[in-house]
């Protein structure tokens, strides 16, 4: 009997592809015989805007990068710029920077996670994470008066002192939180469909999902150590006693439990930094017009998605002449048009909700 | 077992049901914001110099003002308008504001039904009776302590 391939064309608008990412399968009955990622859907020229923009107005569209980790995105910028200018930062500011950005980590995880156990058919699952990151939201709205686009931290450090209302929601928030993980665990480990459906699937060996530049939990899963709070420290990330979590296999499985644990991991900073928080300034003096010297520098820094680079190059005036941002999750897509083939429809998606890609970055 | 994974997880759902009630009320109870929420603006117009800061803070251009000189040669708003449909809330043009007469509100509910309703004209409704957001103002001691100075 003679068959034939059929063409299905998921998203851009498919609640499963986390925005408006477009997967357009080739598939033979139910299996994907091949695959074409398409990008740009979200795309806003960010970059581009960039060059009209002044060094501290570029801050507020960082946050609009990864939007579920505003302060992540927000630190690699206003770093890349602190290295151009040799600008040292007060003890104080650098511990709330880490501090936020571990905190914005989990948030971030607790939306990937949720995210995809509900793409696999689990409705409970998206609850329990939503309600530790709206926690974490909230807190973040006392200091910066938003929930998710914050342009709180500033060249030279931050932008305001740690309001009274945000210490009383930290000590609540980590007296609450060992409770969520033990019954999250309870919850999803041992959930026998939540197994049969992401162990041995979309299996990546080391040594592909190195060759494809993928970075952050995704090739971690796959058993690569690598992180650069550990093999670059970037900020004070070299004072805080933490592992980094390392999976086996490389399957969806893998890329939830190196999450969870890399929640746990994070936790544990939070709970160093605040209790070593110290007393002083939070803005180091910088200049009213910031105006970088002729040059142009790189810095990394590993974000929940995974390593966000930033490029600046300056040419003397006080707009830069180019910011490029190498965005993770643009990055850790690349690897999909391969993986899908020989899966099934569903595990596909099984693998686009493991990936916790935003397209917010990917089109920057 | 098979299924005792599901049971497990059922477990905690049970638990639950009995725990307090997360959610709020929305439409009939309104949230408790923080005290440097960014929502809507205000200004005080007695109180602005008309130097132009905030429109030069704003990353967007969404903020327009004229000015002119009056009789005793110094610099008067005329006109005061922040376009809302172009403002990414970032709040670089209140922190700019020399003066603080620049604020942010603690309003949330910013949706119209018309498009011109999302142009804030601000000299002609200065927004002064919404609640005002401490949002990059000086502390009140501060504010004292500068009194004093003077």
């Amino acid at each position: 009997m003679k068959t034939q391939t059929y063409t299905l064309n998921l998203g851009p608008q498919h609640p499963s592809t986390h925005g408006v990412l477009r997967v357009v399968l080739e598939l033979d009955g139910e299996t994907c015989v091949g695959s074409k990622t398409h990008v740009g859907y979200l795309h806003r020229g960010i970059e581009k805007i960039l060059e009209d923009r002044t060094y501290p107005q570029v801050i507020p569209y960082t946050d609009r990068l990864d939007y579920l980790a505003g302060i992540n995105n927000n630190l690699a910028y206003v770093q890349t710029i602190e290295k151009l200018m040799n600008i040292e930062i007060p003890e104080r500011a650098e511990y709330i920077r880490v501090m936020l950005s571990e905190l914005m980590r989990i948030a971030s995880h607790m939306v990937g996670i949720g995210i995809y156990i509900m793409d696999l058919g689990a409705i409970s699952a998206v609850f329990y994470p939503f309600i530790e990151r709206e926690k974490i939201l909230d807190m973040m709205s006392h200091l910066s008066g938003s929930r998710m686009t914050f342009n709180y931290l500033r060249i030279g450090g931050i932008a305001h002192d740690l309001h009274p209302d945000f210490k009383p929601a930290l000590d609540q928030f980590i007296t609450e939180f060992p409770r969520f993980i033990e019954d999250y665990h309870r919850l999803i480990d041992e959930n026998e469909i939540f197994i049969a459906r992401t162990k041995k699937t979309g299996a990546i060996t080391a040594e592909k999902a190195m060759s494809y530049g993928l970075t952050g939990p995704n090739l971690r899963a796959s058993g690569v150590n690598h992180d650069i709070r550990k093999t670059n420290p970037y900020s004070i990330y070299d004072r805080f006693d933490f592992e980094v979590p390392v999976g086996e296999n490389g399957d969806c499985y893998d890329r939830y439990v190196v999450r969870m644990k890399e929640v746990e991991e994070s936790f544990k900073i939070i709970q160093q930094a605040y209790k070593e928080l110290p007393n002083g300034p939070v803005m180091a003096k910088v200049p009213k017009l910031i105006k970088p010297p002729v040059g142009d520098v790189y810095h990394q820094a590993e974000n929940p998605k995974g390593v966000l680079g930033c490029y600046v190059v300056s040419d003397g005036t006080p707009k830069p002449s180019r910011v490029h941002f190498r965005r993770p999750s643009f990055n850790n897509i690349s690897i999909f048009d391969e993986i899908f083939i020989g899966h099934k429809i569903a595990d596909v998606v099984a693998i686009l909700a493991s990936f916790d890609f935003v397209l917010g970055e990917v089109d920057a | 077992m098979y299924g005792k994974g599901l049971l497990k997880g059922l477990s905690v759902t049970g638990r639950n049901v009995f725990r307090k009630r997360l959610t709020e009320k929305y439409p009939e109870e309104k949230p408790q914001l923080a005290a440097r929420w960014r929502g809507g603006f205000q200004l005080d117009v007695a109180g602005c110099i008309a130097c132009g800061l905030c429109e030069r803070a704003c990353p967007n251009y969404a903020i327009t003002l004229t000015t002119e000189k009056n009789e005793e040669n110094k610099k008067q708003l005329t006109t005061y308008e922040i376009n809302q449909s172009y403002c990414l809330f970032c709040g670089l043009c209140v922190e700019a504001c020399p003066k603080n007469c620049l604020r942010f509100t603690q309003e949330f509910e910013t949706a119209t039904y018309h498009k011109e309703e999302v142009k804030l004209d601000l000299f002609k409704n200065q927004n002064l009776s919404a609640p005002a957001s401490i949002y990059a103002q000086p502390e009140k001691a501060t504010e004292a302590a500068r009194k004093e100075d003077k």
